[in-house]
């Protein structure tokens, strides 16, 4: 299965992405979407699967905000 | 490179057998650019579509007061310049490489159109695919997450 994800940002201040991914993100995974890190809060699917696609919405959240900087 | 197994990859071509993806292989040619190589430039003319295999890139747009802003990161998988290739227009926003080096195939428009006209089996699963990709990214920019706190 592949895992189409929606990255969106909380807050709007930096741009999401748009990525496949071999594994479904889970909450409080990692990843990089270009040069900053974040942590996935949320993820939902946003479409019914079709073939070997799923299609899902990850609410992510900047690393440094979470270090209070 | 076996462009194949990367096809298989990428949501354009889901619905395609081995046959015809063969001939997607035909007209596509497998490119790889280093970190912050521009790939296209915003308003210049459309002439292609580009498939993202490894690595990301940044979708910028030109602002009005100058410079340019980062608007969405596009990693595998993820097709950019479909805009340009359907209607025509000239590019609307500028997309480069970040983060490493991007490797990419690159369709040219009329090889695509000229495909689909051939072969309307292979035509009518593009355009489908097309269509789903045009619908994500629009969920993607319309999704307004809650504040989370």
């Amino acid at each position: 299965m592949i895992y189409k994800v929606s990255y969106v940002v909380q807050g709007g201040e930096y741009p999401g992405g748009i990525k496949n991914e071999t594994e479904r993100p889970k909450v409080g995974d990692t990843v990089q979407i270009g040069r900053t890190k974040f942590t996935v809060t949320e993820v939902h699917e946003i479409m019914p699967p079709r073939d070997d696609f799923q299609f899902l919405h990850a609410t992510i959240r900047p690393q440094f905000d979470e270090a209070g900087t | 490179m076996e462009l194949i197994p990367l096809l298989k990859q990428v949501e354009l071509f889901q619905g395609l057998t081995a046959a015809q993806l063969e001939k997607i292989v035909a007209i596509g040619t497998h490119r790889t650019v280093p970190e912050e190589a521009v790939i296209f430039q915003q308003g210049s003319a459309g002439d292609a579509l580009y498939v993202i295999v490894n690595g990301q890139v940044e979708i910028r747009f030109d602002q009005p007061e100058g410079g340019s802003r980062a608007g969405l990161y596009m990693g595998a998988g993820q097709l950019v310049g479909e805009m340009a290739l359907l209607d025509h227009g000239p590019r609307s926003a500028t997309v480069a490489a970040v983060g490493g080096e991007a490797a990419f195939i690159r369709i040219g428009s009329a090889d695509f159109m000229q495909l689909c006209q051939q072969d309307t089996a292979i035509g009518f699963t593009l355009m489908r695919n097309l269509a789903m990709d045009l619908s994500f990214k629009l969920r993607q920019r319309n999704y307004r997450p809650s504040s989370g706190d």
